[in-house]
């Protein structure tokens, strides 16, 4: 198995997705719990495939999909939070919409490209092998400033998702930070798109969360060990998909789950056995 | 004595709807102040003036800073309201939030600061709860951690609105010494429809119905709210406290 490990490392494609992983794990780890936390995981699902029609629309004018998706998930992420806090349309029905009207968009312009659309596949359920140098530059800087966003701010986003109300009594840029943060949900759905795919890119942004909560109830802790849950997911999802030849994607969002059925198995046993200590010790 | 809030021909709103008009108030330090009056008269609203969450349509909020320490000016114990009871956040961090605007928005709590928080937490007997998640926590928990969160950055105004709400009937006694404690400190104002117990412990009353009316005596007579025109209950101090429900003639404006 480490023999395998480090003939695999030799290979670019391998280092480099790897490397992929590092920065989305460290990204959805972060966002991930803000989002969980604030119960805002319909929203992030939203913006997710609305991003779809921008990949659509660079296939048909030949862009970087990646940059089209980038477009499509920034605007509909503000236009999802400027409605809420200006209008009285009913926010999941819009967020409905805009959910599937992305993909509409998307799966038109794909069509009407001329010729085979090879990489379709590769956006809609990920594909970690293909990741280039300069997709790495980009997640790497995302990920910097996404993390060092939440190290400086961490008070603030912390006291302003759990009560609101509260922090605007204290002069707190409440609307300021909402439209800062849907922004940040919105570029690290865009960067996770390489690693897990529109379709499965939210399995990374609840699974290590849900995972980690089981064992903590502090949002500091639950970001720190999500993002050592996703990793660990990605890593395991790498060599899975390489040994067994089956997408990488699915092959992530499963290790994820079994990491998470495993912990939820050790928190029954330790809490089953506490229990039965506790009696015990009473008789 | 010190003034601390000065309000001035205030009138204030949401739209075009005027729910406060022509409020003239002012606190000072030491002050007890009960804002009492029926829901809808416009309570909430002066507090949201107060603290600069809505803009007055007329008339002005001023403020006399104490030069002589850096004290926050309000504490605020919001109304118990319905949060997300699975927010992962501790007890602790939630007390040290009320420092939110006091020490800015960027990096970590000093020691000096956590250990303050613990300190208040412990005096307010529930030191032990400091890591607990705050959605394990029962009403009148709550109501103790908000209390600390509000008093944290040791402000020279402390509101309350509603404090009644918290069920732990157990707790209100010890609630109301502590307030009478802090108002060494500070001052106080808590704001309730229900008269019964804060008129005990008030030192004076206003009572706000769209207008404010100020009554320089937690005693408030029947004739007292004639003259005034003040559409609430009767107030008086007897051996056992109690109000006497009367209705009086609505003022038309």
């Amino acid at each position: 198995m480490i023999e395998t490990l480090l003939d695999l490392l030799q290979y670019r494609f391998f280092s480099n997705a790897l490397l992929a992983a590092f920065f989305a794990s460290i990204a959805c780890g972060i966002i991930g719990t803000y989002i969980v936390s604030r119960r805002i995981v319909f929203i992030s699902g939203g913006i997710t495939h609305a991003s779809f029609g921008g990949i659509g629309i660079s296939y048909y004018y030949s862009f970087d999909p990646i940059a089209g998706a980038a477009v499509f998930a920034v605007l509909s992420a503000l236009g999802i939070q400027f409605m809420k806090e200006k209008t009285q349309v009913r926010e999941d029905s819009l967020i409905g919409i805009l959910w599937s009207l992305g993909m509409a968009v998307g799966i038109i312009f794909v069509f009407i490209t001329p010729g085979y659309a090879p990489d379709l596949m590769g956006y809609l359920f990920g594909s970690i092998m293909t990741v280039s140098g300069s997709d790495l530059t980009v997640m790497g800087i995302l990920t910097f400033v996404i993390a060092l966003f939440f190290i400086l701010f961490y008070k603030p986003v912390l006291f302003i998702s759990f009560d609101q109300e509260y922090a605007k009594t204290h002069r707190a840029p409440v609307k300021l930070m909402n439209f800062i943060l849907i922004t940040l949900v919105a570029l690290t759905v865009v960067l996770s798109i390489k690693v897990a795919g529109v379709i499965l890119v939210l399995s990374l942004l609840t699974i290590p969360q849900t995972t980690a909560n089981i064992f903590s109830h502090n949002f500091r802790n639950i970001m720190l060990f999500s993002i050592l849950v996703a990793f660990a997911g990605c890593f395991a999802g790498l060599l899975i998909s390489f040994e067994l030849n089956i997408p990488s994607g699915a092959s992530i969002i499963f290790s994820l789950i079994v990491i998470f059925i495993i912990a939820k198995l050790f928190d029954i046993i330790t809490t089953h056995i506490k229990i039965v200590k506790s009696i015990k010790n009473n008789n | 004595m010190q003034k601390i809030l000065e309000i001035s021909s205030l009138s204030a709103g949401y739209g075009d709807n005027i729910v406060l008009r022509d409020i003239n108030f002012s606190v000072y330090e030491n002050d007890f102040i009960g804002i009492i009056g029926p829901n809808g008269g416009g309570k909430t609203t002066l507090l949201k003036v107060i603290m600069g969450v809505i803009k007055p349509f007329k008339g002005k909020v001023r403020f006399f800073h104490n030069q002589s320490n850096a004290r926050n000016i309000i504490g605020y114990l919001p109304q118990m309201n319905l949060f997300d009871k699975d927010f992962p956040i501790t007890v602790v961090d939630v007390v040290l939030s009320g420092l939110l605007s006091r020490d800015g928005v960027f990096g970590k709590y000093s020691r000096r600061q956590k250990e303050h928080a613990e300190k208040l937490l412990q005096k307010m007997g529930i030191g032990d709860l400091s890591k607990t998640p705050v959605g394990k926590l029962s009403g009148g928990q709550l109501q103790r951690v908000y209390l600390c969160r509000a008093i944290i950055s040791s402000p020279q105004l402390l509101i309350l609105d509603e404090p009644n709400t918290f069920v732990d009937t157990g707790f209100e006694k010890d609630f109301y010494e502590i307030l009478r404690e802090l108002n060494k400190e500070m001052a106080v104002i808590i704001v309730s429809h229900d008269v019964g117990t804060i008129t005990w412990y008030v030192k004076t009353i206003a009572c706000v119905n769209k207008r404010l009316h100020y009554h320089p005596s937690n005693v408030i007579t029947q004739e007292q709210l004639e003259a005034y025109n003040c559409p609430i209950q009767i107030i008086t101090h007897g051996d056992v406290p109690h109000t006497v429900l009367k209705k009086h003639k609505e003022q038309h404006d």
